[in-house]
């Protein structure tokens, strides 16, 4: 059985883990919501950020300096992508196998990456130094019970950034931009929306919201080139389970997911991490809208 | 008649038996173990990249798991014949077996969702087998791998390579002649209607989850059966050869060679392979590699070998000569009947329309209408715009569900059907906005609506013997095309017709379905006067042939000089029915029409008509 003390540690290093999914997903479900396609390399733009950053940290650079010029980086990678890697690819629209083809070219980016990434820091596992605290090990009694406060930090930074990007999407100028182009792209032309800058931004910010899940994520995990795809696949996990048309739902979903998965963990070492993807993959044939989405007939 | 087609079979069928022989000599021939051992490797290898090209060439199905299927048809192999002792038939046809049944199960999940849920599906199907073949090491061994797998040599040291690559070679032999068949057959042109216009697949009769579910899982089975000869190739597998970097590989193979070509996947591994063997001393940036070719290929030739094959030898004109797709004049296949409509002599209505009620969120688009049309009439279906008119046919066909009330199709209520399953009860209908499948001919369009009554494997004996197989289709499309007068566009895809040819050709589709009852969005909307009258002429003819037509149009004289009755919907109610002439005259219509109290345009209706 399970004891209080355990309980409390794992439900925080659980909601840590979501918040981060909560963040790469939040990246995946913008680029998805404004051009139905994405990243499937949005985990090797977190794993790199991670290096980054802990490179960064290693040299002597502030935290502050090194997460701002780690964001900047990967904004920088994320236009690159839609610059190079998406946007050559609408010349090819009418084409019979082009339907995906983005797939494969995001992940060809994401194999480049990873390579670059074991090229110049080997293939074994590193730690990051702890963003916020003086050692990685560092707790705070939180109802009595020790909690790691990089884990803390991590939630609350997560949520913070979750509820930003939410009022950007809703209350903002450009948000609306974003979603005049998922609806009709033609039409948000016609109304004055820059609809090719509106799908670079949604690149850049996804691989900024990657950016920050990286550098969050380094010093709770380990470091290592082929971390990436773990992540894409549970990113992609989360989104499905919140329904991609719905951004509360992805938070929802993250935390879900990175709580049985935090449980399922410690219950079994050996498999813990495949279960709560294997429920989600059941849940997807019985609700293949998510938990969160809306049903929503795709009928022309 | 068909005195030309020796000539067409043999070279396929030539080119078959001389690919035997080529598999048969090689290990004869080559001395050199290394190139047989190259030669074994390609052959299985293709027939996974086969099975991938036709998932995501012709179904549109993007499978990120295919490596998943591999390790499973690997693995199963593997333990069944080293651990239980069986055979290696055995085992390898349940390892097949075994990652087709997985393919059914992930399948499950194509059958509910489509595309980006499928990729990300795949992905997760793939990344847990890839953990389970590392972590699960009671069963696999993880990274130590297994031992001691016996290997496909029939017993002989001396000549168990050779035997390997016959069964191998076979196999790919066998896969490369289904693919070869699936191409040139109703499947390529099922699996692309599916693909690029799911609604119009299944109001011509396509069972799209079925479909999507049988392709998914023999692309799962093409993966397994490659993955049981990579086991029994050498005497050992571990759990680095079953990564996502397999996957990508198999699509790189796929994407290199020229998805949705049938050769595609033999050019694209072999030159796979070669890049493999070249790169083998840079390991530590072949990931890079592998990322440069996929974009450059991506991004520069996106039709890969075979594109660039002919795109070079339409350049130097060759094959010109080749671009004759067993065409025939109309009057040689007159003994072909225009249609054999599936005329209902019932009693009863034809379409039976019943108190049926439809909402979308907060509009009510359909309310408590009854319709009730009578056998080899037109019964035309008029009202303002937002009156409900295309949602009535969409629910008939069955693309929207009724939230309430029947629809009766020939005395058989059809209201539970999904669409699919009605087009084959004989409802057939064409769209307001055109469905046509855009990588298909004008004449390939028609063919999907031509029910073909021979079984698969007739079919496939009938092309293996004949290069004019599906001559009775296709004459009978032509024939269709050339009564509307376009035959001579047969071999344009519909991106190059003008709009009023586009019309002409989903008519044709739908007529082609012989069906009982036939509904028409809006025929004639966007036409000029003479092909107006061109899709009356065929309405009226089609309708003396005893098929039964509901209609919907905005052309007044159009509809009223060809109408037998007339159904008025204003706000999703039925407010009139009766002939032209009594609907022409009912207050309600005018008042619906043009607002109440304007004699001066009621006048004006009245003369229009």
């Amino acid at each position: 059985m399970i004891s209080g003390t355990n309980f409390i540690q794992l439900l925080f290093s659980g909601l840590a883990m979501g918040a981060i999914y909560a963040l790469t997903a939040k990246g995946l479900f913008i680029a998805h919501l404004a051009t139905t396609r994405m990243n499937f390399g949005q985990g090797e733009f977190l794993m790199i950020a991670a290096y980054l950053s802990m490179a960064l940290i290693l040299a002597g650079v502030p935290v502050v300096a090194s997460t701002i010029v780690v964001i900047a980086i990967l904004g920088l990678l994320g236009w690159a992508l839609e610059r190079f890697a998406l946007r050559p690819l609408d010349r090819f629209k009418s084409l019979a196998g082009g339907q995906y083809s983005w797939v494969l070219t995001t992940m060809g980016v994401a194999l480049i990456i990873q390579n670059v990434a074991t090229l110049v820091w080997g293939k074994s596992s590193q730690y990051s130094p702890p963003l916020f605290s003086e050692s990685r090990s560092n707790v705070v009694k939180v109802f009595g019970v020790g909690v790691f406060v990089e884990e803390l930090v991590v939630i609350v930074t997560a949520l913070v950034i979750v509820a930003f990007f939410y009022w950007i999407l809703f209350r903002t100028r450009q948000g609306r931009a974003i979603h005049a182009v998922a609806f009709n792209p033609e039409a948000a032309t016609l109304l004055g929306v820059d609809v090719r800058r509106t799908v670079t931004l949604v690149f850049v910010l996804a691989a900024v919201l990657a950016g920050i899940s990286g550098i969050l994520v380094g010093p709770i995990v380990t470091v290592q080139p082929h971390m990436g795809l773990v992540f894409t696949v549970k990113a992609f996990a989360v989104a499905s389970l919140g329904g991609f048309t719905n951004p509360l739902g992805v938070l929802a979903g993250a935390l879900i997911f990175g709580i049985t998965e935090s449980f399922s963990n410690y219950f079994n070492s050996k498999f813990g991490d495949l279960f709560p993807l294997l429920i989600v993959l059941v849940l997807l044939v019985l609700k293949p809208s998510g938990l969160f989405g809306e049903a929503k007939a795709d009928v022309r | 008649m068909f005195a030309e087609s020796e000539h067409r079979i043999w070279p396929r069928n030539l080119g078959y038996l001389a690919a035997a022989l080529a598999i048969l000599l090689l290990p004869l021939l080559v001395a050199n173990d290394f190139y047989v051992h190259i030669a074994q490797t390609l052959f299985y290898t293709t027939i996974a990249v086969i099975g991938l090209n036709v998932l995501l060439g012709l179904s549109g199905q993007m499978s990120l798991g295919q490596a998943g299927f591999y390790a499973i048809g690997a693995y199963g192999s593997a333990l069944l014949s080293s651990q239980l002792g069986l055979p290696l038939a055995l085992s390898m046809a349940a390892g097949a077996g075994l990652a087709c049944s997985a393919g059914l199960l992930v399948g499950l999940v194509a059958l509910r969702t489509r595309g980006l849920y499928l990729a990300m599906a795949t992905l997760a199907f793939g990344f847990i087998v890839e953990i389970a073949a590392q972590r699960w090491t009671d069963l696999t061994g993880g990274t130590m791998g297994v031992f001691g797998i016996p290997t496909l040599d029939f017993g002989s040291r001396s000549m168990g390579k050779a035997y390997f690559l016959w069964v191998a070679g076979a196999l790919y032999l066998g896969a490369q002649i289904v693919s070869d068949y699936v191409f040139a057959s109703r499947y390529r042109r099922n699996l692309l209607a599916l693909k690029e216009n799911e609604s119009s697949a299944q109001t011509a009769g396509i069972n799209v989850p079925v479909w999507r579910t049988v392709v998914f899982a023999a692309s799962a089975l093409a993966a397994g059966v490659a993955g049981t000869l990579f086991t029994h190739q050498s005497a050992y597998i571990n759990s680095d050869a079953f990564t996502l970097n397999l996957t990508l590989t198999l699509l790189i193979a796929t994407v290199i060679g020229g998805l949705g070509y049938s050769y595609g996947p033999i050019i694209g591994t072999l030159i796979t392979l070669l890049i493999a063997e070249l790169i083998a001393s840079l390991y530590d940036v072949s990931f890079m590699i592998y990322g440069v070719i996929l974009l450059a290929v991506l991004l520069l030739f996106p039709q890969g070998a075979i594109g660039l094959l002919q795109k070079i030898a339409r350049l130097l004109h060759i094959g010109a000569s080749q671009r004759s797709p067993g065409r025939r004049e109309p009057s040689s296949i007159a003994c072909i009947p225009a249609r054999g409509g599936r005329v209902v002599r019932g009693d009863g209505p034809a379409l039976l329309i019943d108190d049926l009620t439809k909402s979308y969120i907060g509009v009510t688009a359909l309310k408590n209408v009854s319709v009730r049309i009578e056998r080899g009439t037109v019964h035309a279906l008029i009202g303002p715009n937002g009156a409900g008119k295309s949602t009535l046919i969409n629910v008939v066909s069955g693309l929207y569900a009724a939230d309430a009330g029947r629809i009766v199709l020939d005395g058989k209520d059809i209201t539970a059907l999904p669409s699919h399953a009605r087009a084959r009860l004989g409802l057939a209908r064409t769209f307001q906005n055109l469905q046509l499948v855009p990588s298909l001919s004008a004449l390939e369009n028609v063919m999907i609506g031509i029910r073909q009554r021979r079984g698969a494997a007739a079919d496939f004996t009938a092309w293996m013997t004949s290069a004019h197989f599906d001559q009775i289709e296709r004459s009978r499309a032509l024939l269709l095309l050339d009564q509307f007068g376009i035959s001579h566009v047969s071999d344009a895809r519909p991106e190059d017709l003008p709009y009023g040819h586009r019309k002409l050709v989903e008519l044709a589709r739908a007529i082609a379905e012989e069906p009982a009852v036939m509904l028409l969005d809006e025929p004639i909307a966007g036409l000029n006067d003479e092909e107006a009258r061109q899709i009356a002429d065929v309405i009226r003819r089609i309708r003396d042939e005893g098929t039964t037509i509901l209609l919907v149009e905005h052309n007044m004289e159009f509809v009223m000089s060809l109408s037998d009755r007339v159904t008025v919907l204003d706000y999703g109610e039925s407010i009139a029915e009766g002939t032209p002439a009594e609907v022409r005259s009912d207050s309600r219509v005018i008042t619906a029409y043009l607002g109440v109290g304007l004699d001066a345009q009621r006048s004006e209706l009245t003369a229009a008509t």
